[in-house]
């Protein structure tokens, strides 16, 4: 016995110096989580995460919004000069999801000058955040002032939102990140149902507006977890909100037939061909209620 | 002199644990694979995948994929190829679409032209990976 006591007493000293390491995240995680002012919900953090992945990215809706053909629009999107108004955390976070989203959408058509105020703004609202280290303003504002730079723009633009998107989770801000990604969901899905409005002949639009009802479920499973334990933060309020907009989307109907897919292989990329088929069933009536629903909250957000 | 011995093996123990839990450095990978996306797909999100030295099966996310969409998902191994990563794709009922290994052959991206609207699931597993370690990217296109 006497043989082992240096063994481990070192044994013991590494096993404490390594615990250490893991017991400073841990406590720098709780005191950020204190800092959120929002309890953590009863759901583990990787079925959060999982859902939180299931929410699509903005970029998807606008470019969709490109190529059918629609016009431009800047009246429909929030105001840029409205950042001093954000003063607190729920609001910072959501805003700038929805920024974010139409940082896209100005990029996208190539409205440089417009991307600009937003690029601005989603840095001013990064930094209020702590989260400004992961934009940076001068590469982005370069790359948005030439419109040869588009594919390097977007590119930047969504690894920026991504690594925001993983830190907020990785430091144990799951509830901001909600926030960030639900502002962005719900201005991509405002700017298609108001470009579908103006051009109800592109029926695509209104079928992507249709699709959201799936991502709406999940966002509503994700935030009744937080609603629950959540009365500062504005969590809650939201999702009393957002039932509206469920309400408005309860109308529409997907269907889903599956048949096997079909696969090739070409120059060593797997090619598949999705033989299965899915139909929304959704009316312009149907669009007009969304975008009312949308506007209400969108509103309240935004002011 | 027994006493030095038992330094000597706990601190190589200790030190090899670290260092091989330090290996797998995911975000390295994800780096080499967005601009493995070519033929107009645009950059969508990245994935990490860590088997944490084979203590994990297999790593998997979700998305969802829209009609009249094409998606196409590399990997990138440590290798700097894509061997010993295998990339599956689930239909929201889990029925599996298709696996990058096609006739014993690692394919190193695959492309999904969507036809239904759903949550897709991707997953990710090891085939006599040394590493079990690597990144992918998703991208899209119409």
């Amino acid at each position: 016995m006497k043989n082992y006591l240096p063994f481990l007493l070192i044994t013991a000293v590494l096993w404490l110096v390594s615990c250490n390491s893991d017991k400073k995240d841990e406590a720098d995680a709780f005191i950020t989580e204190l800092e959120g002012a929002t309890e953590a919900p009863a759901i583990s953090e990787e079925t959060i995460n999982d859902i939180l992945m299931q929410i699509p990215s903005p970029l998807e809706i606008s470019m969709l919004m490109r190529e059918s053909g629609a016009e431009y629009d800047r009246t429909i999107l929030s105001d840029p000069d409205n950042v001093s108004k954000f003063n607190t955390t729920f609001k910072r976070a959501i805003n700038l999801g929805i920024y974010g989203t139409d940082l896209m959408y100005t990029n996208i058509f190539s409205q440089n000058q417009e991307g600009l105020s937003y690029i601005k703004a989603v840095k001013e609202l990064a930094d209020d955040l702590n989260i400004g280290q992961f934009f940076d303003l001068r590469l982005v504002g370069r790359l948005a002032t030439n419109n040869n730079n588009l594919d390097s723009l977007m590119l930047i633009t969504t690894q920026n939102f991504n690594s925001i998107n993983r830190y907020l989770q990785e430091t144990k801000r799951a509830n901001l990140s909600i926030l960030f990604l639900v502002g962005g969901w719900m201005e991509a899905v405002h700017i298609n149902c108001q470009m579908s409005i103006g051009n109800p002949e592109i029926t695509a639009l209104a079928e992507r507006i249709g699709e959201q009802k799936m991502i709406l479920e999940n966002i509503m499973l994700l935030m009744s977890f937080y609603a629950e334990n959540d009365s500062k933060s504005g969590i809650s309020e939201l999702y009393e909100d957002m039932k509206q907009l469920k309400v408005a989307y309860a109308n529409i109907q997907i269907t889903y037939t599956y048949a096997e897919p079909t696969t090739e292989i070409i120059d060593g990329i797997l090619m598949i061909k999705d033989n299965s088929k899915s139909t929304v069933h959704i009316t312009p009536e149907n669009v007009i209620e969304i975008d009312s629903a949308i506007n209400i909250i969108r509103n309240k957000l935004t002011s | 002199m027994k006493f030095l011995k038992y330094i000597l093996i706990v601190t190589i123990l200790f030190f090899a644990k670290e260092e091989s839990e330090a290996q797998c450095i995911p975000s390295d990978h994800v780096k080499t694979c967005i601009p493995k996306l070519v033929g107009g797909f645009s950059f969508l999100k990245s994935y990490e995948i860590n088997g944490r030295d084979g203590r994990l099966e297999k790593v998997e996310y979700s998305y969802p994929f829209a009609k009249g969409t094409q998606y196409m998902v590399n990997i990138c191994s440590a290798d700097g190829g894509n061997q010993g990563l295998v990339v599956t794709l689930y239909d929201a009922s889990r029925k599996q679409l298709a696996t990058s290994v096609m006739n014993g052959q690692q394919l190193s991206a695959i492309v999904f032209n969507c036809q239904s609207t759903g949550i897709y699931y991707i997953t990710y597993t090891f085939d006599n990976s040394t590493s079990y370690c690597g990144g992918s990217a998703l991208g899209f296109k119409r």
